[in-house]
């Protein structure tokens, strides 16, 4: 709470053009995450369907998956058609949730805090940190101030200092390259079916 | 091209000299040629650029440049399109900014993202760019926001290999 607190007062003035503050956001996905893992009624294996779509609830909310698709396919975006994207904006989303969502399951009362929020303009970074038994590990949150919307919303995350952007852009460029465009639509179709 | 030119007159002269069998202008010309390519060769493996070169300033900044030089290469899919103009420190965030110069003809978006890389496993560290997808493009001076410190593998080993105390 001090670091919070300190912060707070760090950022009066800073006008951020939205209500709520990056790393209040950031801290808001985690808050309602953790609550969402904690909660007796959707424990258990039975409730497994229920508890993802809460928690995808949550998430889909504050990132930008059409944002975090164009800048993996980079490139490539353009050459898509309206509806090409829209298909791999959904298939995006659903690959990071395979990636992700069994290793957000396994929180086991990990500390999460917020370390720093850096603003510039419409973009912000807000570095936070996962202390785990073993080790501390860095995650920042790149994001975005959004105008139709009403603030800020993740397009990167940055782990061990590995962007997850750039980590899928070059796999993805690859792919692309040699096999084509719609050669990763399939993989990633095939993925999502397990 | 001027040090064409003035090698051109040089030889003119020292032509028109041998002509006269002038051996004191002779040598004098010698003398000069000999300094000027002892200044083009401190020039070119010095890499100055004294012969201002084209191209376009983008400034990144990295939480660690893991030992990044001056005149360090930078990549996109292993092409050089540039060099590394300077490495300095952020007095306020203690961040590292890393001016680059690249070439005209290469475009970077606003959303590329500028790594640094090892060359093999303990090789120098150089810039890689990847290209992203934005309309924007960056102009000189141009900030390149998304950026991907140096990786230091020891740390990495250290924490996850080391890292259980208990």
């Amino acid at each position: 709470m001090k670091v919070i607190g300190f912060f707070v007062l760090l950022m009066v003035g800073v006008s951020a053009g939205a209500a709520e503050r990056p790393q209040q956001i950031i801290m808001g996905i985690v808050d309602n995450v953790l609550a969402i893992l904690k909660d007796a009624s959707l424990k258990g294996p039975d409730k497994v369907q229920q508890r993802r779509s809460k928690i995808r609830e949550v998430v889909q909310e504050r990132f930008d998956f059409a944002e975090m698709s164009q800048r993996t396919l980079a490139v490539h975006w353009h050459k898509r058609t309206e509806d090409e994207k829209k298909e791999f904006v959904a298939l995006f989303k659903d690959l990071l949730e395979g990636a992700y969502i069994n290793k957000i399951e396994k929180y086991s009362d990990e500390d999460i805090h917020v370390i720093e929020e850096k603003i510039e303009g419409s973009f912000s970074t807000v570095k936070t940190e996962i202390i785990t038994k073993k080790a501390k590990i860095p995650i920042d949150y790149r994001l975005k101030s959004v105008s139709d919307d009403k603030g800020w919303k993740v397009y990167d995350v940055v782990i061990e200092g590995v962007s997850l952007v750039n980590n899928y852009r070059t796999q993805f460029q690859s792919i692309i390259n040699t096999k084509g465009y719609d050669a990763l639509t399939k993989m990633l179709k095939e993925k999502k079916n397990g | 091209m001027w040090l064409y030119w003035i090698l051109c007159v040089i030889i003119t002269v020292e032509i028109y000299n041998v002509k006269r069998f002038d051996t004191e202008i002779l040598v004098g010309v010698f003398v000069v040629l000999g300094f000027l390519s002892l200044a083009y060769l401190s020039v070119k493996l010095g890499n100055l650029n004294i012969l201002s070169e084209n191209g376009y300033v983008v400034i990144a900044q990295f939480n660690k440049t893991g030992g990044l030089k001056k005149g360090a290469p930078i990549e996109i899919a292993g092409v050089e399109i540039g060099k590394v103009k300077d490495v300095s420190l952020d007095k306020d965030t203690y961040q590292a900014n890393v001016t680059m110069f690249i070439k005209p003809e290469v475009k970077v978006q606003e959303d590329a993202i500028a790594s640094i890389k090892t060359k093999g496993l303990l090789g120098e560290k150089y810039v890689q760019i990847s290209p992203g997808g934005s309309p924007t493009l960056l102009s000189s001076g141009g900030k390149l926001r998304e950026t991907e410190s140096a990786i230091d593998i020891e740390e990495l080993i250290s924490k996850y290999a080391f890292g259980e105390v208990k």
